[in-house]
């Protein structure tokens, strides 16, 4: 086994003494003097005409420096990852109860509320479209002219009707899923000024600092050397910094006052303005044999995009891609829609679709199991993908496939190991208790079709230290200290002489985006390849100092040794090359291995390197009120080699409880266009309180050859089986099968109901 | 416009702030004086980002009106350390990797201040109450919870080496 000093290590965070001393700055704590303030002014109505906007009275109120509409925007009215079919501000129609009408910037916060009530806005109310289904039909009302219909998605592999010819069992059913709040804790905000150099710097917490300055740039008209954005240190974007939030119409207030801006979203506004996880509608028809062995599949899912589209086509295809779970199944029939509504706006969500796909189809899996009378572990077994198989979509599963390592692994647990146990210690009769399994696979990165890059520069200080820059934002998830590991591994130096710079046009290089379990991935091939380049550099100029061959020289440390123990240091290394006028950095460069073969039509499909993961449950319903809670709970992840021990289980943790809200409580409302559930006190995301008593996580390194060390991504995967885990435990425990998330009291109230009346 | 004028201690440093009666203690600390380690995630005393000590005990810096701290000791994060030298709870919350983004970890480091002075080892059911109002979405709590558990350890040992 290789020997790592770093890699898999239990390391401190780089940024943990900044963030426990409340010393880090984030971007909305940044002041400036002479700062201004931003308000917006949201829509009325869900769906309306735009018939006139008069800013006049807010013009005159003391204190306003601007009020901004539409006919301010210099360039592109509109942004958005795909098509940018969102304005910045609306000019003829609003399409959803956050969208943007016009901007206040005023010398006070308060003023510039005031000044939000005195632009007056003349509507005439359309039809709401608030079901995806029926906006799909040709006499719905539009919410955008090409029609309701944003991205289709169609697969087709084998021969589905011969399949279901060939099944013993066919199981029909439909699935509905709930809309879930990144509900990071930092809602989105920053700043946008001018700095001496005439850059308009915009400074927010984002995903993808590069792709922020081209959607600003594209709305500004302006070239987007002149901007440059800040978008780390982030307070949580779970995929919902993604997309631009606030960014454009912040960079517009900058760039027409030419003062420093402030923009910062309420706790409300962030609710309603913001993106949120796809509900789907998902129907299943699903053909096993007799074994349990799976031989047919034919799916429909339809996504709620809601007003505009952003990463909603994608989403869509990856709720597909994973509609089959990680299983082999020879005839399948997929399609999925992706329409537009006034329910908010949907985008990107961890997970990216495949939450809501495998709890329908690891139910269905379940539901043919009991029929089937078989084990959920062996049912599983049977089924899973190897490596070398081919996959649903058509695809060879060519890179690592760690599925069956995980439900070998997961079966070990406590939890599984002693579920009779754990089941009959109910501490009352009315309470039941049952356990549910569930497994899932993720793609990582952005996939077949789509540039997906990555890129580093490492270079050595005349302090002795590393900088090693990559543009890929932190944003919690701890990719600069998986940045720092693999660096101080591949040099052999000191970690705490990596300091890691990211999300900064500026200082840090296009990486791409802190999404897709990507960063650590991409990140760090890239690393890798930056110090091929610059170590053997760096080697021979000590070799040249030192007056020895450089063939024996190595990194150890903060110093660079000969054999025969003479050396120096990197402090000394730097200042030489600084001196001598040398290069004393490299940059490294990284692009995605993809697939065999490409699915027409959907953004991004297939995917070649997955994370796999087996979560299970162990919950206890009370029969009086139809409350589930979360007892225990086991995670076993594959993400290949573990880099960050303490990163990954954090992960893990984190992942778990996410899903478990999912399953079990979060659900945004959203009734004919108006949200119902506006804030944190109605909203309800799980609490310290909340927690099972043991959750086990597990790391199965299954390693994975283009990864660094063998690493995957993992920051998704582990929050997507634990909820069907959970629906398949209530099952256990009350013989309640629920098709529709999340499990509130009053939906399993209802089902118990429903089992005593015999339905 | 009407104003009060409202004298405290922050951080063990006197402060006096004239500012108009409906001035949150939150506003006061952030916006007044500058000191952005209290977190704001909601205003509205539903998340818990704004916890900082009144005289030892956690309060909402967002639903405290800055006259109820005249005249009381006010503890931010960054009155915590002494120098260099980092509070057992910040240490043990690097250590035991309890921080990611990191955003509610102020306000979760308080309240478990103010639960750890009153009582110095306790159960895991009590650390999960004491941080019930303190919301998290990276973490999942574990790690903090056992870092609560470890500050509290550490403290003991260090009183009793006293
Ligand atoms: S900001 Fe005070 S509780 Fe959320
Ligand atoms: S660490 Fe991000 S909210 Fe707690």
């Amino acid at each position: 086994m290789t020997e790592f000093k770093w890699v898999g290590k239990v390391v401190p965070r780089v940024d943990g003494v900044e963030k426990a001393t409340g010393r880090l700055r984030y971007l909305t704590d940044v002041g400036l003097p002479g700062l201004l303030h931003g308000r917006i002014k949201r829509s009325q109505y869900p769906h309306a005409l735009i018939k006139g906007i008069d800013t006049s009275r807010a013009e005159a109120l003391p204190g306003v420096v601007k009020v901004l509409t539409h006919k301010d925007v210099p360039g592109v009215n509109g942004f958005g990852i795909i098509v940018p079919d969102q304005p910045v501000f609306c000019r003829e129609k609003v399409r959803y109860i956050g969208d943007a009408v016009a901007g206040v910037v005023a010398e006070d916060p308060a003023v510039a509320e005031a000044a939000l009530d005195l632009i007056e806005v003349e509507y005439e109310p359309q039809p709401v479209v608030d079901d995806a289904e029926k906006a799909m039909t040709s006499d719905s009302p539009r919410v955008h002219e090409k029609g309701n219909i944003h991205q289709e998605v169609h697969v087709r592999h084998g021969d589905v009707e011969a399949g279901f010819a060939q099944a013993d069992l066919i199981i029909e059913n439909v699935y509905k899923t709930p809309r879930q709040m990144h509900t990071f804790l930092e809602t989105e905000g920053g700043l946008a000024f001018y700095d001496e150099e005439g850059l308009l710097n915009v400074w927010v917490g984002s995903q993808y600092p590069q792709r922020d300055q081209l959607q600003i740039a594209r709305v500004l008209g302006l070239n987007p050397r002149k901007i440059r954005v800040v978008s780390s240190p982030t307070g949580g974007g779970f995929g919902g910094k993604d997309e631009i939030t606030i960014q454009t119409q912040l960079a517009l207030m900058a760039f027409v006052t030419k003062r420093p801006v402030k923009l910062w979203l309420s706790r409300e506004e962030s609710v309603i303005s913001g993106w949120k996880r796809h509900p789907m509608t998902l129907y299943y028809r699903t053909g096993f044999k007799r074994d349990g062995s799976l031989v047919a599949n034919e799916i429909k899912i339809i996504g709620d995009t809601g007003a505009y589209a952003s990463l909603g086509g994608p989403v869509v295809s990856l709720a597909v891609e994973s509609s089959c779970g990680p299983y082999r199944i020879p005839h399948v029939k997929i399609d999925g829609f992706c329409v537009y509504t006034n329910n908010g706006v949907a985008g990107a969500f961890r997970g990216f679709g495949v939450p809501q796909s495998t709890f329908a189809m690891e139910t269905q899996l379940e539901i043919a199991r009991e029929k089937l009378v078989l084990d959920p572990i062996e049912i599983r077994k049977k089924n899973v993908l190897r490596r070398g198989d081919i996959a649903p979509l058509g695809h060879t599963m060519t890179a690592s496939v760690g599925i069956l390592n995980t439900l070998e692994r997961a079966e070990k647990s406590d939890l599984w190991c002693q579920r009779e146990k754990l089941k009959s210690q109910t501490p009352f009769p009315w309470k039941k208790r049952g356990v549910g399994v569930a497994i899932a696979l993720q793609g990582t990165g952005l996939g077949v079709g789509i540039p997906d890059y990555g890129a580093a520069i490492v270079e050595l200080t005349e302090e002795g230290q590393f900088i090693v820059r990559i543009g890929s934002p932190e944003i919690g998830q701890g990719n600069m200290t998986a940045y720092a590991i693999t660096a101080a591994e591949a040099l052999g130096c000191d970690l705490a002489l990596i300091k890691v710079v990211t999300g900064d046009t500026r200082n840090s290089p296009d990486s791409g985006t802190s999404t897709a379990s990507r960063s650590a991935y991409t990140g760090g091939n890239a690393i890798l390849d930056a110090v091929a380049k610059l170590k053997p550099k760096l080697l021979a100029v000590a070799g040249e100092m030192l007056g020895v061959d450089r063939a024996g020289l190595r990194l150890a440390g903060n110093r660079i040794v000969s054999p025969q123990g003479r050396g120096i240091t990197l402090a000394e290394l730097g200042r030489y090359l600084r001196e001598k006028g040398l290069e004393a950095g490299a940059r490294g460069n990284f692009v995605w291995p993809t697939a065999d073969v490409q699915i027409p039509g959907a953004e991004g499909l297939p995917h070649l390197v997955y994370t796999y993961v087996t979560q299970m449950a162990l919950v206890e319903v009370d029969t009086l009120t139809g409350k589930v809670e979360l007892r225990e709970a086991a995670t076993a992840l594959d993400a290949g080699r573990v880099l960050n021990r303490q990163g990954l289980e954090g992960q893990a943790e984190g992942g778990m409880v996410m899903g478990a809200g999912y399953a079990l409580m979060e659900d945004i409302i959203i009734e004919k266009g108006y949200f119902k559930t506006m804030n944190l006190s109605t909203y309800i995301i799980p609490t310290s309180l909340d927690l099972p008593e043991r959750h086990q996580v597990e790391l199965v390194e299954v390693l994975e050859e283009s990864g660094p060390y063998g690493a995957k991504g993992a920051g998704e995967a582990v929050m997507v089986p634990i909820s069907p885990a959970i629906t398949s435990a209530i099952h256990d425990a009350v013989g309640v099968r629920l098709k529709e998330m999340p499990a509130a009291a009053e939906r399993v109230y209802q089902g118990l109901r429903g089992e005593e009346h015999g339905q | 416009m009407n104003l009060v004028e409202v004298e405290f201690t922050l951080n063990g440093e006197r402060q006096k702030v004239i500012v108009p009666p409906r001035t949150t203690l939150l506003e006061v600390i952030r916006e007044h004086l500058g000191l952005t380690g209290t977190k704001k995630g909601c205003g509205k005393g539903e998340c818990g980002a704004c916890t900082v000590l009144l005289d030892g005990e956690a309060v909402l810096a967002c639903l405290t009106l800055i006259s109820q701290a005249e005249g009381h000791a006010v503890t931010t994060i960054e009155g915590l350390a002494k120098g260099e030298q980092l509070d057992p709870l910040q240490e043990a919350f690097i250590e035991e990797g309890a921080i990611q983004c990191g955003y509610c970890t102020p306000g979760m480091i308080l309240s478990a201040k103010a639960l750890l002075r009153k009582n110095p080892s306790p159960t895991q059911e009590e650390i999960k109450t004491a941080i019930a109002g303190n919301l998290c979405r990276c973490t999942g709590y574990v790690k903090i919870i056992k870092a609560v558990q470890k500050a509290g350890r550490r403290s003991a040992e260090v009183a009793a080496h006293d």
